[in-house]
């Protein structure tokens, strides 16, 4: 049993290890700071390691992430705590932060994994796997996802039945069931709020019939059968192996909807349909896309053009909002809606629904903060307290914030973001 | 061509819509609305004419008429600009359109012009009552005569222009082309529609409104059956006086629902009353009541010293016959079934 929690001294802390994180803690460190990165999942990169490819270049994102992801876990001026929770952030002073993090065990000894995946095979324990969005299961004993950042197995406690078959087959004999929570007390001068976002949930909206028609997925489910690590090798419909070849898109889906309580375009949507509509067509030559909007929002550079080269492919694009998706018995979908151009109302049948998801607010930094008050917006993002001029300032004085904890940004302004955090902070820093 | 009138919004919230200016056209409340079809998809489409202000094409729609007000696409509304009670007062515009003397559309938006009607009326019944000497044989025969000269007056000077100018509306000036034996044919589609309501069926979850609506319109076209043809008040036959007891009970009954309906505001279509809602309800309600009172009074032989009951009930007859029916909401009723039949007549 540990009794006194270990304390460690930063320059900088920063909560959250997904891309904007990721970036900003590259900054400091490039300049000669020492940073912690505080991750509460298994793996770092946040969502964007599980993307497929990425608008508007399309290159392939595990190959952009992983160097980069490799790069923050290299770096002598970076620590990194992944399956930890931060639990208070103190403000003593200017330049004086005090956080208390618990990490919580892998029942691994991180060292000396070898990642060879011999505990997955031993172990006899089948559950659904998060980090593939509940497409396909995985072990008790399991690596998180094959590009994961540590790549260390870990056992998932609540669902292990203790059998102890991981550890018999252990090379190196890694597994230690004996692990428990560790607390640390963390000192640092400054402070980068980089939590993300999260996944708008679409069982919200019983109209969708998300969770009970079995083909109608997410947009994050449709990244995972895209991506080169996917779990498939191909696209699927994961109900019963059909290869689809009428894809619907519902744009919108939980985004700028009152009635929903989320009145905001998520700004992404529209763009990472119309890029999953371009992979598809590689993918599936002979399937037809068609994608339901309001409207087409492709405001950055190169966007439009991209939106372009979609519709010059072929994809069809209706604009319309879905009021309802009703299942067939054979597992296909009706889409009921107004098709805009000719105001009719309209049915259409599509074997797989793919609801383009948008961004809610991820609005737990705010309770960290013990001493100081972390505003957040009318929207629950964290709140910006110049957002014209130094728009990675909040409302105290030294914590910075990057990347979708302030709204909804696709990755390029994310990493700009996040660029501005880091020089904010550097500057915060020398005052 | 159509006009566009950048000021109709204004007038239209007059009618009670106040927020189908934020509608961003998605077409949602199309798609969710169980009554919409692919011929005639709304009310979305009626949004936009109603945002535009497109008159013409508006007072030549139907589709008002064919919504039931289950509230399905106010509650989905992205925007919150509430479908539903635009096509409500959109009904309401048209009623008032219809209208020849101008009378429905003025009533409508003034409460003050509608309560003074109201009482006008009724000091026209007392004045009369007086008149005669409050001698209750008189008043109660010359009230009978009134109820079928005011039904019959109604209909031949209001209703039935109104109902022209409907069709001329909606057919002729929009250049439908009908034929004699079309309107022949689809007649039976109207009674039908007249009698049962039978369209409200196809919302969701409205099987009991509708049931109510059904007993109310038999309960209330027998009550002035029996009132006035079979002159309940003025009957000995047994059979007549209990057929008037029964149909008044039932309107009470049914009519109090829909009063505690709206004031617990539980359902979309009973969130946004307006005054002419109320009336509707609550004279309906009253007339019941009344009718009922009188006949138990005559009954139990002390009319003689409660006349005020029978000239109370007058008075609510008279303001029913008079202003509910040919400017109120009771003329929706006729109206929607006239819109079914002329919807009927287009079909190809
Ligand atoms: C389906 C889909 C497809 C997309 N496709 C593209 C695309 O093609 N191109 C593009 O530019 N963008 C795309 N995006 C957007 C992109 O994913 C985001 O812009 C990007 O991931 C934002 O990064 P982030 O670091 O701000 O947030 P996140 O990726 O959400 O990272 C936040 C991190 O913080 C961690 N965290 C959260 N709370 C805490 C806490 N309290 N303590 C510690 N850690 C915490 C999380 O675990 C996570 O690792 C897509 C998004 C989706 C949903
Ligand atoms: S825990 Fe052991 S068996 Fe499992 S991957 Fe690591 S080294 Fe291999
Ligand atoms: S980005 Fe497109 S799909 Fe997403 S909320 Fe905005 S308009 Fe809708
Ligand atoms: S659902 Fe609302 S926003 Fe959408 S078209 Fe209908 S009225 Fe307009
Ligand atoms: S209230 Fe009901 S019937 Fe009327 S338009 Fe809306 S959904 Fe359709």
């Amino acid at each position: 049993m540990q009794k006194e929690p270990t304390t460690l001294s930063f320059d900088a802390l920063v909560i959250g290890g997904g891309i904007a994180g990721g970036e900003a803690a590259l900054n400091l460190a490039s300049n000669g700071y020492k940073v912690i990165i505080i991750e509460k999942r298994l793996s770092l990169g946040g969502k964007m390691i599980m993307l497929s490819k990425v608008f508007p270049t399309l290159d392939c994102s595990a190959c952009i992430t992983t160097p980069k992801v490799s790069e923050i876990s290299r770096h002598p001026n970076i620590t990194i705590f992944t399956e930890s929770d931060l639990t208070s952030v103190e403000k003593r002073g200017e330049h004086d932060f005090v956080a208390k993090v618990t990490r919580r065990p892998r029942y691994v000894v991180a060292e000396d994994c070898t990642a060879c995946q011999l505990c997955e095979e031993a172990c006899p324990v089948i559950v659904k796997d998060q980090f593939q969005y509940n497409l396909v299961g995985r072990k008790a004993a399991y690596i998180p996802f094959s590009i994961a950042s540590p790549k260390v197995a870990a056992i998932d406690i609540e669902n292990c039945t203790l059998c102890g078959a991981c550890e018999k087959v252990c090379p190196p004999g890694c597994i230690d069931f004996t692990q428990e929570p560790r607390d640390y007390v963390i000192t640092a001068k400054t402070a980068i709020v980089a939590t993300g976002f999260k996944l708008y949930d679409p069982s919200n909206v019983p109209r969708y019939n998300y969770g009970e028609a079995k083909n109608v997925i997410t947009s994050m489910q449709m990244e995972r059968l895209l991506a080169p690590t996917r779990p498939f090798h191909t696209i699927l419909r994961s109900s019963d192996g059909k290869v689809p070849d009428k894809i619907a898109y519902v744009l919108c889906a939980g985004s700028r909807d009152d009635s929903l309580g989320n009145p905001i375009c998520s700004q992404i949507c529209c763009m990472y349909s119309i890029k999953q509509a371009q992979l598809l067509m590689g993918a599936l030559p002979m399937a037809d896309i068609t994608i339901y909007y309001i409207d087409i929002r492709a405001y950055g550079k190169g966007y439009e053009e991209f939106y372009e080269q979609a519709a010059g492919m072929g994809v069809r694009f209706v604009k319309g909002k879905i009021g309802r998706i009703s299942e067939k018995e054979n597992g296909n979908l009706t889409l009921r809606y107004e098709d805009l151009a000719s105001g009719k109302l309209k049915e259409a049948d599509h074997d797989l629904v793919v609801l383009s998801v948008g961004v809610k607010p991820n609005s737990e930094p705010a309770g960290l903060f013990t001493t100081h008050k972390l505003e957040l917006d009318s929207l629950q993002f964290v709140k910006q307290s110049d957002p014209l001029l130094s728009p990675a300032k909040t409302t105290i004085e030294g914590v910075f914030v990057a990347g979708t904890a302030t709204g909804p940004k696709d990755i390029p302004d994310s990493i700009l973001s996040a660029g501005s955090a880091s020089t904010e902070a550097i500057c915060y820093l020398n005052q | 061509m159509s006009r566009i009138n950048p000021k109709f919004g204004k007038e239209l919230k007059k009618y009670g819509a106040t927020e189908f200016g934020s509608c961003y056209n998605c077409g949602t409340c199309t798609a969710v609305c169980s009554l919409s079809t692919g011929e005639d998809s709304f009310p979305r489409s009626m949004v936009r004419l109603s945002e535009t202000g497109n008159e013409e094409e508006i007072a030549a729609s139907l589709k008002p008429w064919l919504c039931y007000y289950c509230g399905e696409c106010s509650t989905n509304c992205p925007q919150t600009a509430n479908p539903g009670e635009l096509m409500m007062s959109l009904r309401r515009w048209l009623m008032a359109k219809y209208d020849w003397t101008g009378l429905s559309g003025y009533l409508y938006k003034s409460l003050t012009a509608t309560i003074i009607a109201m009482v006008l009326v009724a000091i026209g019944v007392v004045v009369f009552a007086a008149y005669e000497k409050f001698d209750m044989e008189v008043i109660m025969h010359s009230g009978h005569m009134f109820e079928m000269l005011a039904i019959a007056g109604v209909f031949a000077v209001i209703l039935i222009p109104n109902i022209a100018r409907m069709w001329y509306f909606t057919i002729i000036k929009p250049g439908k082309n009908v034929s004699f034996m079309k309107y022949i044919k689809s007649l039976g589609e109207f009674l039908i529609h007249m009698f049962t309501q039978k369209r409200a069926l196809g919302c969701d979850d409205n099987q009991k409104r509708w049931f109510e609506h059904f007993i109310l319109v038999i309960g209330y076209l027998t009550l002035l059956f029996t009132t006035v043809f079979l002159d309940w008040f003025g009957s000995e036959s047994i059979f007549v006086i209990v057929l008037g007891y029964v149909v008044s009970a039932v309107i009470f009954v049914v009519t109090f629902d829909f009063v505690l309906g709206r004031v617990k505001k539980n359902k979309e279509v009973s969130k946004h009353s307006q005054p002419s809602d109320w009336f509707f309800v609550i004279w309906l309600l009253l007339m019941g009541v009344t009718a009922f009172a009188v006949r138990l009074f005559i009954d139990l032989d002390i009319l003689e010293n409660n006349k005020w009951l029978y000239l109370f009930h007058l008075a609510v007859l008279a303001q029913w016959a008079l202003i509910i029916v040919p400017f109120g909401k009771w003329t929706h009723f006729l109206y929607r079934s006239f819109a079914m039949y002329f919807a009927k007549l287009t079909v190809v």
